[in-house]
């Protein structure tokens, strides 16, 4: 097989251009070779493609998800989430600590990358975050320098931090070492035993509700706590309207935050509760119609940077008994980007740039990291996406070893054909 | 009795009932009330066809009138509970419910602490092609319809014993006093209510009665005396030990005192006022204990006779929809 590869008449997205534009691209060794209307300089051999009608972007980057490995090897390994995320388009993906054991020492980071150093040619750049506290429970500091010695794309426990006294001095103690810290504002106390938001639906369908509020006054707090240190913070899973505005706010106060919010979030609400389904359980709860709108109206404006995954697989046996005692979360690596692009490109609520920069730019960027280009010279790491293409969502059309979804059996219209990652 | 019109398979909720359905229910339900007054309580309808009595939830009572609801109209019936079940070792809820359809069960009766699973299973069984009746017992806090079906009738039957209607309730004044908020009876009551006519209002502590329960239609209230001015039938709930922990109320002691039915506050109502509880009575906490051995004033023994009725007249209309 050749190793170069010319795209003809592909829409190329460029968020770091803000561009939107149709073009030949060249790809060879590695590297993006040549970017214009029409390519007619071609080395001997090169494979030619037709891609009219056709999207190229930067590889997709997924702020957190869930690694089976180690622990959990029957909800998904690291080869079915690394092969998951190609599938899907995404070139980066950072796995959070709560595996088992738990990623808060090193020498857990070391076993993550030798697993992946197995993988003679990985799909893509899969890095962990470091966990926060020890065992992340919540109660005391991991050795975050020696975590960062063993180059963790950042600090977050993935759960909620309910000390604030802890919170300030790990706010603190990271601040010299500059690496991303992600944290989930959420109060457990007020949170309860809530698997729905607390409101109409959650009256009607009689399952107990979280209140919006469990969100907000921890969110009130991590923001009083990052303006007196001044450390940044990565806010994750904003689900609440409320939680926008004060985001906003603080941004517009030049708080040094980036905040994400979970993409079937901006899918749904919590009318959709009413099937039961136990996918629908996640936690956050899914918000309401408000939440929704406010949450997509985000993305649009910036004020939330990031669409996280939280790809959360679990098992058939894990997820098939009643909703409240499901345990939260959903698969959605393969997804994303037909569900959004879908509901939100097609129908004009966002430009095709608005859903590609908060898929790859603003993720990058909120772990501090080099956003891809797709441009001449650039590294070649990119995805090729036909999103006219029908697919049905079957255990054996996914990647990922678990089906948890509530798009199981239905069909998609999108698909990513390649990813190219350096 | 009316079956032509019934065609709904599963009954897992009030929320989509019509007013022909739930005048199906009555009439139904006052025939076999009919066939229980007789010396030989017993139908041969639902000869041959089994019925499955899923209880996940323990239950005595209600399970216990399913069970003699299904020997009253000759059907087999399959009990099944958590204590002697796989459930512990790795079978789901679905494998469960498989398992009662393999065996030939034609409608299943299932309960279960949690919301959504006899609509989870019903869900399933159609989509194995399975022509199974699923009926929902109790689910979580979310409806308990055979429950508010028999609170109907016997309001209905009070009013009119030769021809319950669901008309009969429109403009009677029915206050629900208790912990709404967990209660699968009361949302169950509410559709039903709301689809007669009955002006409705809620009695409780804020913290048991959320303001969004005004989307019901009904009226709220936060201290009982207005709740009760002129009203026609008082319906009081059980309140479970384990609210206290849960920071909803002080004490039980504190709750009787401002909401538990007694003689001296029923003087508020009607004067022909009659008071319903889906049992089982925390005496002296939800209704003072006199009262509610009192039949002047308590509908509650007539309940637990009508639920036999109710119950026959559902798996009647669910089971006459096919041959066996």
């Amino acid at each position: 097989m050749p190793s170069w590869e010319l795209l003809r008449q592909v829409r190329v997205l460029d968020p770091m251009s803000q561009s939107d534009f149709t073009a030949d691209v060249l790809i060879g060794e590695g590297i993006i070779q040549a970017v214009d209307k029409e390519i007619t300089a071609l080395p001997e051999q090169v494979h030619i493609r037709d891609c009219h009608g056709f999207i190229l972007g930067p590889g997709l980057v997924d702020l957190y998800s869930h690694s089976g490995e180690p622990g959990f090897e029957t909800r998904e390994t690291l080869l079915s989430l690394t092969k998951a995320a190609a599938a899907g388009g995404f070139t980066r993906l950072v796995v959070l600590p709560n595996t088992m054991p738990p990623l808060d020492h090193p020498g857990g980071v070391k076993f993550l990358r030798s697993q992946l150093a197995q993988q003679p040619h990985p799909p893509l750049k899969l890095l962990a975050w470091g966990a926060l506290t020890v065992g992340v429970q919540g109660e005391q500091m991991a050795e975050l320098q020696d975590l960062a010695a063993a180059q963790v794309a950042g600090f977050s426990d993935g759960q909620p931090l309910q000390d604030l006294a802890l919170l300030r001095r790990i706010l603190e103690y990271a601040q010299p070492l500059q690496k991303p810290i992600a944290l989930w504002p959420y109060h457990l106390a007020l949170a309860g035993r809530g698997v729905i938001r607390e409101g109409s639906a959650s009256l009607r369908f009689g399952l107990p509700g979280t209140p919006a509020i469990a969100e907000t006054t921890a969110l009130v707090a991590l923001l009083e706590v990052v303006a007196a240190v001044g450390t940044p913070v990565h806010i994750m899973h904003v689900s609440t309207q409320r939680s926008v505005e004060l985001i906003a706010a603080a941004k517009a106060r030049g708080l040094p935050i980036t905040a994400s919010t979970c993409w079937m979030h901006l899918l749904l609400n919590d009318q959709a509760v009413g099937s039961y389904d136990p996918s629908l359980h996640l936690a956050p709860p899914l918000g309401d119609h408000h939440d929704q709108l406010a949450l997509v109206e985000a993305v649009r404006t910036g004020v939330i940077d990031a669409i996280a995954v939280d790809h959360t697989p679990h098992t058939y046996e894990d997820k098939t008994v009643a909703f409240a005692e499901a345990p939260p979360g959903a698969i959605g690596l393969e997804l994303v980007l037909p569900l959004l692009w879908q509901t939100f490109v097609e129908t004009n609520k966002w430009r095709a740039l608005d859903l590609w920069t908060a898929l790859s730019m603003r993720p990058a960027e909120c772990l501090g990291q080099q956003p891809a280009k797709v441009a001449p010279g650039q590294p070649a790491e990119l995805a090729l996406f036909d999103p006219r293409l029908t697919w049905t969502v079957e255990p054996q059309t996914l990647h990922t070893l678990s089906s948890n979804t509530p798009w199981l059996g239905k069909q998609l219209t999108g698909q990513i054909l390649q990813t190219w990652c350096p | 009795m009316v079956t032509a019109t019934w065609t709904r398979r599963h009954i897992l909720s009030l929320a989509d009932f019509t007013p022909a359905e739930y005048n199906a229910v009555l009439q139904t339900t006052a025939s076999f009330g009919e066939v229980l007054s007789r010396r030989t309580k017993k139908v041969p309808t639902l000869q041959a066809r089994v019925v499955a009595n899923l209880f996940f939830e323990s239950s005595t009572r209600t399970r216990s009138s399913f069970e003699l609801a299904a020997k009253r109209l000759s059907a087999d019936i399959l009990n099944f509970s958590p204590g002697t079940s796989s459930l512990t070792k790795g079978e789901t809820i679905l494998d469960t419910a498989k398992t009662f359809w393999a065996m030939g069960a034609d409608l299943m009766v299932i309960r279960h602490r949690e919301a959504g699973v006899p609509q989870i299973i019903a869900q399933e069984m159609d989509h194995l092609g399975a022509q199974v009746g699923v009926l929902n017992a109790g689910d979580g806090r979310h409806e308990h319809p055979s429950q508010a079906l028999l609170d109907l009738f016997t309001l209905c039957s009070l009013l009119d014993p030769e021809t319950p209607q669901l008309e009969l309730l429109k403009g009677k004044k029915i206050v629900i006093v208790g912990d709404l908020l967990h209660s699968r009876v009361a949302r169950s009551n509410l559709w039903s209510l709301r689809a007669s006519g009955a002006e409705i209002h809620l009695a409780a502590p804020r913290t048991l009665l959320p303001p969004q329960f005004a989307e019901y239609g009904a009226k709220l209230h936060w201290q009982l005396e207005p709740a009760l001015a002129g009203a026609d039938f008082v319906m009081t709930l059980r309140l479970q030990q384990e609210r206290m922990s849960q920071h909803l109320l002080p004490s039980l002691r504190e709750y009787h005192q401002y909401f538990g039915i007694t003689r001296d506050r029923l003087k508020l109502c009607q004067p022909e006022v009659k008071v319903l509880h889906p049992g089982p009575v925390n005496r002296g906490v939800e209704i003072s204990s006199d009262l509610m051995d009192d039949p002047r004033l308590s509908l509650i023994p007539q309940q637990v006779t009508n639920g036999v009725a109710v119950r026959m007249a559902l798996l009647y209309l669910m089971g006459s929809g096919k041959t066996g």
